[in-house]
């Protein structure tokens, strides 16, 4: 085995990060108020 | 370049603060006006030497909608631009032209606005006709906006051309798409003033084509709400994360995003002209349908901030699902104005989506909804973002400190402005819902059912709108303070790092010959068809109306 290239094994961001977890579902909670939101004023629209 | 603790040059400080005082002079004027605005349509108050209610709208509007931004926007960009790719002695006083350009043509408009002759709205629709000063101003105005434009530009290509085959700073890359974004959009508004508007109000021309006018006008409008928020999202992408101890999330996203949103800004004026009868409903979709792409670079940016709250929230060891969120420094203002700044546009780009959307637009056009939806976008999402850059800005320019003290009142302010404006916003939309108009100055419209079910909210307005007023005293008293009297001392310029190991950005993102041209021919895509139809068919033009508002 030849010697290692360091900077292969150097972690690209994507590999060393840590959970997105809590991301996820920030963005989820958010687009699910943007349709809440939309259906909510569509239904207000066909009621008059 | 400076270095981001070093201040900046006694010379090129006084360029940017000078923009600063502009700022904050407008904000306390049309800030005041508000005030009395709110005031007058409580029903409760008559405004005092027989001020009329639509001149005080108007220089509202022009304060702060055009002249406060502007000129907020275009000094803090001119320091961005100096510390990420330097500034020469010709630049300087090519921005110094720039400056006074723009001042003159403030002056202009805005006596001719007081002494009541262009009582026309910031959106100066045809046939109400303003005396031609009004329209020189406003003309002056762009002009000396666009000389800061290529004064950027060539800041940029200096820099590239000393720096070849490196990638922009992140900061001057932004910075170059938003004036680029402004330039373009500019031209609209810019061929409509000086084409229709100034004949037509020196009396060479009888009449104006309304709905041409009103095209152009819309061409530029929407990306002039793009020009307000696009500096707030320099800060929330390259600012904040090194304020709360972070790195960028990503800086090829945030390029793509700037991309997006010069792309999608500009051919959807039509959004806004919804129920305007001389514009084919095809097209009226397909910009529909372009607005809604605008959600696209949105939700990038609020992944992104999320993102960047997280991973640094975890470095620093929180394990929970949202512990990192709770660790976020929430008693540093130069984080917690631009948070609720942030927080205030998931409502309002909500709200804006609903705006946007055809049959929607039904239920809330020319309605006070809609005012209530740019106090939360313009007024609370971009404005409080530039009051989180004031308080770590203007100290660094003036070689002074945001001392705990001012840090303190600084976060009562945040305070009073979410509270005003969450009641005042919150009063509007719900009035605009119940048929309330905007724009117009209180009426009992001989009595009608369905408007006595507005004045509550009316009144609620003029509370929100006292407490904001308060928010505006305090926020010009610490601009004083951080101007004049803090103590000496260094604060930081905040800009945030890449990670060491970060993927690397593709150089296309950088590729302005087909950014520039996928932006125009999205525009000509979308607006040439209609546009000869409007000059086919429209209806004989306008005379001018002086009354019951506009001149005199």
């Amino acid at each position: 085995m030849g010697k290692e290239n360091p900077k292969q094994h150097q972690p690209s961001l994507h590999e060393s990060t840590h959970s997105l977890k809590g991301t996820f579902i920030a963005v989820m909670l958010l687009g699910i108020f943007i349709l809440v939101a939309w259906f909510g004023f569509y239904a207000l629209f066909l009621s008059r | 370049m400076a270095t981001n603790q070093l201040p900046l040059a006694k010379k090129d400080a006084r360029l940017y603060m000078a923009f600063m005082y502009v700022t904050y002079t407008a904000l306390l004027v049309g800030g005041l006006m508000g005030l009395l605005q709110t005031l007058a349509r409580s029903g409760k108050y008559t405004l005092p030497f027989n001020i009329n209610y639509y001149t005080i709208l108007t220089v509202h509007g022009v304060i702060l909608g055009l002249v406060l931004t502007t000129f907020f926007i275009i000094g803090f960009q001119f320091s961005l631009m100096e510390k990420t790719v330097g500034i020469s002695d010709k630049q300087r006083k090519v921005a110094w032209l720039s400056f006074w350009v723009m001042v003159t043509g403030t002056i202009m408009a805005a006596i001719t606005i007081l002494i009541g002759e262009a009582s026309v709205l910031y959106t100066f629709y045809a046939p109400l006709r303003a005396h031609p000063a009004f329209y020189f101003g406003l003309a002056f105005v762009i002009i000396g906006s666009w000389i800061a434009a290529f004064v950027n530009f060539r800041q940029l290509y200096v820099w590239k051309k000393a720096h070849k085959g490196q990638k922009s700073p992140l900061l001057a890359f932004m910075v170059t798409i938003n004036m680029l974004m402004w330039f373009i959009a500019t031209i609209g508004v810019a061929t409509s003033v000086i084409i229709q508007f100034i004949p037509w109000s020196l009396g060479y021309a009888e009449t104006i084509n309304v709905l041409l006018s009103r095209t152009l006008f819309w061409y530029f409008g929407h990306p002039l709400v793009y020009f307000w928020l696009l500096p707030a999202y320099m800060a929330w992408y390259a600012i904040i994360p090194k304020i709360i101890g972070g790195k960028l999330f990503s800086d090829p996203l945030a390029r793509l995003a700037f991309i997006l949103l010069l792309l999608f800004s500009i051919p959807v004026g039509f959004h806004h002209q919804l129920t305007e009868p001389g514009i084919d409903p095809t097209w009226k979709f397909i910009q529909v349908v372009l607005t809604f792409m605008v959600i696209i670079p949105s939700l990038m940016t609020a992944f992104s901030i999320f993102a960047t709250f997280e991973i640094t929230g975890r470095k620093k060891g929180y394990k929970s699902l949202f512990g990192w969120f709770k660790k976020l420094p929430w008693k540093d203002v130069r984080f917690l104005a631009p948070f609720i700044g942030m927080a205030a546009f998931i409502p309002g780009g909500a709200g804006g989506i609903v705006n946007a959307s055809h049959q929607m637009n039904a239920l809330v056009h020319n309605t006070i909804w809609i005012t209530g939806h740019f106090h939360l976008t313009a007024a609370t999402t971009v404005i409080l973002t530039f009051f989180g850059i004031t308080y770590w800005l203007v100290p660094h320019l003036t070689g002074r400190r945001l001392t705990p003290r001012l840090n303190k009142l600084g976060i009562i302010q945040t305070f009073v402005w979410t509270v005003g404006m969450t009641i005042m916003s919150g009063a509007m939309h719900i009035q605009g819902l119940l048929g309330g108009p905007r724009r117009s100055n209180f009426s009992e419209y001989a009595g009608g059912e369905q408007v006595a079910t507005w004045i509550n909210y009316q009144i609620a307005q003029t509370v929100g709108g006292t407490i904001l007023f308060i928010g505006i005293l305090l926020m010009v008293y610490i601009f004083i303070q951080l101007t004049f009297f803090a103590p000496r001392g260094v604060e930081e310029f905040p800009i945030a790092e890449e990670e060491k190991n970060a993927e690397p950005t593709p150089k296309i993102l950088e590729n302005w010959y087909l950014w520039i041209g996928i932006t125009i021919a999205l525009i000509l895509f979308a607006y040439t068809i209609p546009v000869f139809d409007i000059l086919k068919h429209s209806p004989p033009g306008s005379p001018p109306f002086d009354w019951p508002i506009g001149r005199g």
